[in-house]
């Protein structure tokens, strides 16, 4: 900036200007419209927001900001079965991302740095499988948990088990990242005397903290969201129902009149951690999505 | 402190590729051996089957007389310094060192002991708080080392520890390893596929092509005695040169004609060919560059050639020279006994005459390439 001042008053700085200006003309182009399209994609989630604090009336109305403010619709989320639902998700995304992030990485270490026999005809199976949609399994997996006695009521833990399954199946971006640590790394720590745990645990994850994070996130994130497979083995129990599907339920006709601005008020607190946490991680987030990406 | 022990060893890759044949080698406790070959030749994959980081295929491995084939590297009681050094990144140097001390367990005031007299022995005291990233390729390599050393291992594997740094910093780290193996005095196996540094560091050399060994000696067994023109021209630099030329018995005196010159062989040499009752035959005479010496004219014992290359390497040229019939020779000159005036007549196209002893001359079969005397 100073160097433009110094140099501004002499005649053939003007063109240099005149590229200047173009330049921020188009910068300002670009950034009128990103604004645009973060409005347009952030209004409805700023309404949700605003009903959640409209006590006047708890129906569906034609305007969006609040005659009367208030935090009566998150109190009265404590007076349903929300803070069970809210649990029940909970419970589920902690456990899946516990789970399948150890699943994951000792996935991936292993078709990484271990030479097996079948090593390669078990990737390629692993990729043609996971061509299929899960959603083909649903009857018979429901099917199981059934005998299992895990529907229902009890869908949590069919839940869990649901969502862990076949998470070994997604290592490819996890597997691309070890792939790029040296492998050298491994047998120096080998000669130093660590066992292969050892090595992940103390070279290979402190080296893949975004791929760590990666994983935990979307091992998390997927049972938060889903709400297929939730309503479908809660079967109608509110019990073993988790957010979305309890929440989704009061959209019915004979609720959504009295329970829409509390439907608004749950939908918030259901964005609000996972917002945050992915602002915090969200650096990590993109280095792990990328950095599996390149060389895997 | 240990003897390694080879017999038989191989590697046979998956894809049938057999990268070590049948190598035999006795290490004696405490000694420094070198391997040494080209890239591919195996040195590194038989360095590998003794850390433990590849199979082995065939034969037996054996440390302080306990054959070692089935144990983890880490159960082989080895401490090895990778080309690429292997620092582990995330950790400062304190703690890489403190590594392989942590895993067994060690308490932290004896840690603490170990790593600093391993950096003071390396001269990397100042370093111990950073990052390997905040290093330079020298310190990084001290820091493996280090991290090696801490470890009071029975044997101390190096694989092309030097190959990573540039000319400078290679020449003090090979006098630096040279006073390390003084402190350590333990067994040491070393890699490289420069010959310079198999000849200053090793007690013994062993020379590998292709996954066979070509010979195991002292530097001055295998610089004196090659036993095949592998080895000859791997050894030395620049490499031997090498003439077709027939080997003539007459009595008890030998001679060789290169290029039509008639020079005697004297020493040791006429006396092992006398001892092995060569007769007159074809040869494969080797000489090296720097036994080759300019002749002030013609002779009996002077061979005619063209200067075609002048590389003035300081206190020696290397004359490429061309002889009538088109063979390509390297000599060595000290610039010491040419004057100012001799020097700069030395461009291309300049008549020369060369010469050598007769004591320097190696002899080979053009056929089997191996030497006629010391094999």
């Amino acid at each position: 900036m100073s160097e433009q001042k110094a140099i501004a008053p002499t005649g053939p700085v003007k063109r240099h200007m005149g590229l200047k200006a173009s330049r921020a003309l188009g910068n300002t182009g670009i950034y009128v419209l990103l604004i645009v399209i973060s409005a347009i994609w952030l209004i409805p989630f700023i309404c949700i927001l605003l009903q959640s604090f409209r006590v006047e009336s708890t129906w569906q109305v034609g305007y969006v900001i609040p005659q009367q403010w208030g935090l009566d619709n998150y109190k009265n989320l404590f007076e349903t079965d929300f803070p069970r639902w809210y649990l029940n998700t909970f419970i589920a995304a902690l456990c899946t991302a516990a789970l399948q992030t150890i699943i994951v990485l000792c996935m991936s270490y292993t078709l990484s740095r271990f030479r097996f026999k079948m090593r390669n005809g078990l990737m390629r199976f692993m990729l043609i499988l996971g061509m299929f949609p899960g959603m083909l399994t649903m009857i018979i997996l429901y099917r199981v948990l059934k005998d299992l006695g895990m529907t229902q009521a009890n869908a949590l833990p069919g839940l869990i088990l649901v969502y862990v399954a076949s998470s070994g199946m997604g290592y490819y971006v996890s597997k691309g990242f070890f792939d790029t640590i040296p492998k050298s790394l491994d047998e120096a720590a080998r000669v130093d005397g660590a066992t292969r745990f050892q090595i992940l645990k103390k070279i290979i994850l402190p080296l893949s903290k975004p791929i760590v994070i990666y994983t935990v996130l979307t091992a998390f994130m997927g049972p938060w969201g889903d709400f297929v497979f939730a309503r479908y083995i809660a079967f109608g129990s509110s019990a073993g129902s988790n957010v979305a599907v309890g929440l989704y339920n009061w959209l019915s006709k004979d609720q959504i009149n009295t329970r829409y601005t509390m439907f608004c008020a749950g939908g918030v607190l259901v964005a609000v951690p996972v917002t945050i946490l992915f602002m915090c991680l969200q650096k990590y987030y993109v280095e792990g999505v990328t950095g599996g990406a390149v060389k895997g | 402190m240990a003897s390694v022990k080879l017999t038989d060893v191989k590697k046979v890759y998956d894809n049938k590729v057999t990268a070590v044949h049948d190598f035999n080698l006795d290490i004696k406790d405490k000694e420094f051996v070198v391997f040494v070959g080209p890239s591919g030749c195996g040195k590194s994959t038989t360095m590998r089957m003794i850390a433990g980081l590849e199979d082995i295929s065939g034969g037996t491995v054996e440390i302080d007389g306990v054959v070692v084939n089935d144990l983890q590297p880490k159960d082989r009681d080895i401490a090895m310094v990778f080309q690429n050094y292997a620092l582990y990144p995330h950790m400062t140097v304190y703690d890489n060192i403190a590594f392989s001390l942590r895993l067994k367990k060690m308490p932290e005031d004896q840690v603490y002991e170990k790593v600093t007299n391993a950096a003071e022995v390396l001269g990397i005291t100042d370093f111990l708080t950073r990052k390997p990233r905040a290093l330079s390729g020298g310190q990084r390599q001290r820091v493996a080392i280090g991290r090696a050393m801490v470890r009071d291992a029975k044997v101390f594997l190096m694989d092309e520890p030097l190959s990573n740094l540039d000319a400078k910093l290679r020449n003090q780290m090979r006098a630096e390893i040279i006073l390390l193996r003084q402190k350590l005095n333990t067994t040491f196996i070393y890699v490289t596929h420069d010959q310079t540094e198999a000849m200053t560091l090793g007690d013994r050399i062993v020379i590998m092509h292709d996954g066979f060994i070509e010979q195991v000696g002292t530097p001055m067994e295998v610089f004196e005695m090659p036993r095949n023109v592998f080895v000859a021209e791997f050894i030395g630099a620049p490499k031997m040169n090498l003439m077709e030329t027939e080997l003539v018995r007459e009595g008890n005196q030998y001679f060789v004609t290169p290029f039509g010159a008639k020079i005697e062989v004297t020493g040791d040499k006429a006396d092992g060919l006398r001892n092995k009752g060569i007769g007159s035959r074809k040869v494969l005479l080797g000489v090296r560059p720097e036994h080759i010496v300019l002749a002030d004219q013609p002779g009996m014992d002077a061979i005619p050639c063209k200067l075609e290359v002048n590389e003035m390497m300081g206190s020696e040229l290397h004359l490429h020279v061309y002889t009538p019939d088109e063979t390509r020779l390297i000599v060595r000159v000290p610039t010491i006994n040419l004057s100012l005036e001799q020097r700069r007549e030395l461009k291309y196209g300049k008549q020369l005459y060369i010469t050598f002893e007769g004591k320097v001359m190696h002899f080979f079969d053009p056929e089997s390439t191996k030497n006629l005397i010391y094999d």
